[in-house]
């Protein structure tokens, strides 16, 4: 199904933008990216961002994981207002609620598996014992429980991408943001990376929005938005 | 894991380059800290808290003209003076010219008064000295100096003279030790030795080791006795101890800005040799800190991180030279000390090491913040599309 409003479904929204815009500056010259993008995603949802190279998916994407600022709007995720956030308030706020999943994994490549899904909860000040209990479960959930020591070099690209992903989750967050996962995997690993990702949303009630090029990839969300040129195109409801 | 442990598993990851970059801070704290050291021990020749009231008179012409022995009795006339040691260099080697040592024809009923201090230690009775006093072919040596060559009293210690044409055979009668080590370096024998042996040297001797009673007399006692001289055929030169001991040291040159030269060298050259390390490091690293930034560490705390790395890097670096340099002390002792008897005080003050740390980690935190604080700074967005 086709929709020119941007229906995602029912449910209290997760992430709320009103009139965002982003510009990048060359010297004197203003290059938009992004303009009077309107939208608002429900919680437990799971978008694929689509579009042309140059579109403004990626700009879109880190605006939402705040790790970018918007020029113009506002931007409300997870029950905060972004704008109205420090750098160091932002930083806390992401470890909070936004797990991010690379193209690349980058991986620390000088820690094992356990130690890299470990990281970003040395900064939440839980316990050891709380640490190596949820970074087990985490491993767990990917299947990747017998590789933890395991360093990076030593697994393959999809389970590199599954230790990211146990990363990502290890912090339980509510939004999860996948920018091309499955750029660097050969079919078989993003059939199984992207069923993973399908498994966070549907079990565990992960919020997704993942950026991709890739069709068959977008086909495993449950909507798909697209962008032209720096403004909203068009919703799909993927059918299954 | 834990923090440190996380901060080492960043240095370790190119082990090479790790150890290459403490390799060269382990060189530059071992250069800075013996140099440094070289400078101390050389600068407490000169500042001898025991010579405060001694005096040295020589000729004013060098070291290398003599003064009657005449002059004796006017210095013990002067109020001021408590005593007088007639002393001369003798320059003599043991069984080879490179086994050097000091050893001096010196006045044997003063030699123990002059350097009272020195021997002091030694809790030698006057059993002893009466021995060595009665035995005209005699000599007293210092306890560090026995033990190297394996001597006990009683034994022969043949000299072979360079400056002069005699080779006494000397018994030793008194093992002395010393606060200083450069002290026990030395072998003292009777003043008249070189005068029975040399003939030209009767009556004369290259220098006067005066007491004074008190230090505050030592000014108007220069004074008078350089006065009392001048114009005469032997002019004299008084001077304190510390002064006589500067001019040797000065022989070396402006040894201080040498050294304080070559300590800055090493110094900037090390700081650029650890931040070209670190900046390379860190630009290596442009993707993993926008990471880590963007799982919610914040610039802060990753620039925390990154300084810490620099500093761990360097507290190895700098704790190894200082070890390094600890252990290599007793080396430097016995063969610059052969060569200059006070470099046998070599030694690495709690100062000289606590120096050379804090300067290492000054340099670790300097070098590493420049491009630590700029690599937090880059946006996220920008370190992550760095992947390429």
């Amino acid at each position: 199904m086709t929709s020119d409003r941007f229906d995602l479904g029912g449910g209290e929204p997760i992430i709320t933008l009103r009139d965002i815009a982003k510009s990048y500056w060359r010297e004197t010259l203003e290059i938009p990216v992004l303009q009077g993008i309107d939208l608002e995603i429900p919680a437990g949802a799971y978008i694929a961002l689509m579009g042309p190279s140059g579109s403004g998916k990626t700009t879109l994407l880190n605006l939402i994981a705040g790790i970018d600022r918007p020029t113009g709007g506002s931007l409300e995720v997870c029950g905060h207002e972004l704008n109205g956030l420090d750098d160091d308030q932002l930083a806390s706020w992401r470890n909070l609620h936004v797990g991010f999943i690379f193209q690349n994994y980058n991986l620390v490549p000088v820690l094992n598996a356990f130690e890299n899904v470990e990281l970003p909860l040395l900064i939440t000040g839980a316990s050891r014992g709380e640490r190596r209990d949820r970074v087990e479960q985490a491993l767990a959930l990917v299947n990747l429980e017998d590789k933890m020591k395991n360093y990076p070099r030593q697994l393959s690209g999809g389970q590199e991408q599954r230790v990211a992903i146990a990363r990502a989750i290890v912090t339980d967050p509510d939004l999860l943001v996948a920018d091309e996962p499955t750029g660097a995997l050969d079919a078989k690993n993003a059939e199984e990376v992207l069923g993973l990702m399908e498994r966070l949303n549907a079990e565990f009630g992960k919020t997704i929005v993942m950026v991709t090029h890739d069709p068959k990839a977008a086909h495993h969300a449950k909507h798909q938005i697209h962008l032209e040129k720096g403004v909203l195109d068009k919703a799909v409801e993927v059918n299954r | 894991m834990r923090w440190l442990a996380l901060i080492w598993k960043s240095l370790m990851r190119s082990k090479r380059r790790t150890l290459l970059i403490v390799g060269s801070l382990v060189l530059s704290v071992f250069t800075v800290a013996v140099l440094q050291s070289l400078l101390t021990t050389l600068n407490a020749v000169t500042n001898n808290p025991n010579s405060s009231n001694r005096l040295v008179v020589r000729h004013k012409s060098g070291l290398t003209q003599m003064l009657p022995r005449s002059y004796e009795a006017y210095l013990r006339q002067q109020p001021e003076i408590e005593t007088v040691c007639a002393l001369q260099w003798f320059g003599g080697y043991y069984q080879d010219p490179r086994n050097f040592f000091a050893n001096f024809a010196s006045d044997e009923t003063t030699l123990f008064q002059i350097f009272r201090e020195e021997f002091g230690a030694s809790g030698i009775s006057e059993a002893q000295i009466k021995e060595y006093l009665r035995d005209g072919a005699g000599c007293i040596v210092g306890e560090s100096l026995a033990r190297k060559n394996g001597w006990k009293v009683g034994d022969v210690v043949p000299l072979t003279g360079t400056i002069f044409p005699i080779n006494p055979r000397l018994t030793i009668r008194l093992i002395f030790k010393s606060p200083k080590p450069s002290d026990e370096n030395a072998l003292h024998f009777h003043y008249k030795v070189l005068e029975e042996g040399v003939p030209y040297m009767k009556g004369l001797s290259g220098s006067f080791w005066v007491r004074a009673h008190r230090p505050e007399d030592i000014p108007r006692l220069i004074e008078r006795v350089d006065r009392h001289y001048a114009n005469s055929a032997y002019e004299t030169l008084t001077e304190t101890e510390n002064a006589f001991n500067l001019a040797f040291v000065k022989m070396l040159g402006n040894i201080g800005a040498i050294i304080q030269g070559i300590t800055a060298a090493v110094v900037v050259a090390i700081l650029i040799v650890t931040g070209n390390t670190m900046a390379t490091a860190i630009r290596e690293r442009t993707t993993e800190i926008a990471v880590f930034r963007a799982m919610g560490f914040s610039a802060g705390r990753v620039l925390v991180l990154l300084l810490s790395e620099g500093v761990l890097l360097v507290g190895v670096g700098g704790f190894l030279g200082v070890l390094l340099v600890n252990l290599a002390a007793g080396g430097v002792r016995s063969s610059l000390g052969m060569a200059m008897p006070f470099f046998a005080d070599f030694a690495i003050l709690p100062d000289t090491i606590l120096a050379c740390l804090a300067g290492a980690l000054a340099i670790g935190l300097l070098a590493t913040f420049v491009p630590a604080y700029a690599a937090t700074r880059r946006p996220i967005t920008e370190g992550l599309k760095a992947v390429g």
